[in-house]
């Protein structure tokens, strides 16, 4: 992930899975936490990762550090997490959420006809905002109010960087659908911004 | 005027368009490379609307706050206090030493 130098040589082995949940548990939470909606999921997920990890400790060969190994473990885990919530799903349902998702943007806009709702003009400032531990609270707490299909999506785009071409193919789904999702999320986050952190300031 | 677009026509977009239009089309620029009607059409309305202006500023700053979230994850300034709690570590670590 994070590590510049990837040419130096990391142990060829695993550390005790003793000291596990006390290295890397917390930092694996909080990436989970960044995309997922709930502490139980985060940390379900994380279990699992470790859980994995024990399993397949044999393949580790040293070539990435062990946190980065663990975190690719747990983003596949988290991925497959969003791919069950759309493949599990009756194709009637995925509709119906599509249309509600289409229906919420609509409704965003005839809240935008009373002119005293429309966008404020602010912009985040990016030192004193995102240093803000209240900021990431606040965010966090926006992300918790988008529907969990749509956190899926946006957290893959937006967190992980992810295009559109592999988000559809991982969740089953078409371009049009993800678009809408992604454009849902952010007039929601944007609104959400505006009255419980920008217009607070 | 026609309240959705058809984001797989591209060249039925039409030259003038509602906030709610203009707004998705901003959205899409992030997604794919628009048309060059698509494209057109958006700055058109941007030109004169305000409130698509300060929507697509914003958004495009809620898109740069999530590229800061490496920091959030290292626990460094930006900071969280997201932290498993004992009882989550102490779950988890009992799941590990039971499949050890």
């Amino acid at each position: 992930m994070t590590e510049k130098a990837s040419h130096t040589p990391y142990p060829q082995q695993v550390s005790s899975p003793e000291t596990w949940v006390r290295d890397h548990g917390d930092y694996l939470f909080r990436y989970a936490m960044m995309r997922l909606r709930d502490r139980d999921t985060a940390e379900n997920m994380v279990q699992e990762t470790f859980l994995a990890a024990l399993k397949g400790r044999a393949s580790f060969n040293g070539r990435s550090s062990e946190r980065t190994w663990m975190v690719g473990i747990l983003k596949h885990k988290i991925i497959d997490h969003y791919r069950k919530d759309f493949r599990e799903r009756p194709v009637t349902d995925l509709q119906d959420f599509f249309g509600e998702e289409e229906r919420t943007i609509d409704s965003f806009y005839d809240a935008l006809e009373n002119p005293r709702k429309y966008p404020k003009d602010w912009m985040p400032d990016q030192q004193a905002t995102l240093v803000s531990k209240e900021f990431w609270t606040t965010l966090h707490g926006c992300l918790q109010k988008l529907p969990g299909p749509t956190a899926g999506a946006f957290a893959m785009r937006e967190v992980d960087d992810m295009d559109t071409a592999a988000i559809c193919k991982e969740l089953g789904i078409t371009p049009t659908n993800l678009w809408v999702m992604l454009h849902r999320a952010r007039l929601q986050l944007r609104e959400c911004l505006e009255r419980n952190w920008f217009e607070k300031k | 005027m026609k309240t959705s677009l058809d984001l797989e026509k591209p060249s039925k977009t039409p030259l003038r368009l509602s906030c709610k239009q203009a707004a998705l089309l901003v959205s899409l620029s992030f997604e794919r490379r628009l048309s060059f009607r698509e494209c057109v059409s958006m700055r058109l309305h941007l030109v004169w609307c305000r409130t698509c202006t300060f929507y697509g500023r914003q958004i495009k700053a809620l898109r740069a706050i999530f590229i800061r979230h490496e920091e959030f994850l290292h626990g460094t300034p930006p900071a969280s206090d997201e932290k498993l709690t004992d009882t989550a570590k102490k779950r988890i670590q009992d799941g590990i030493d039971r499949a050890l």
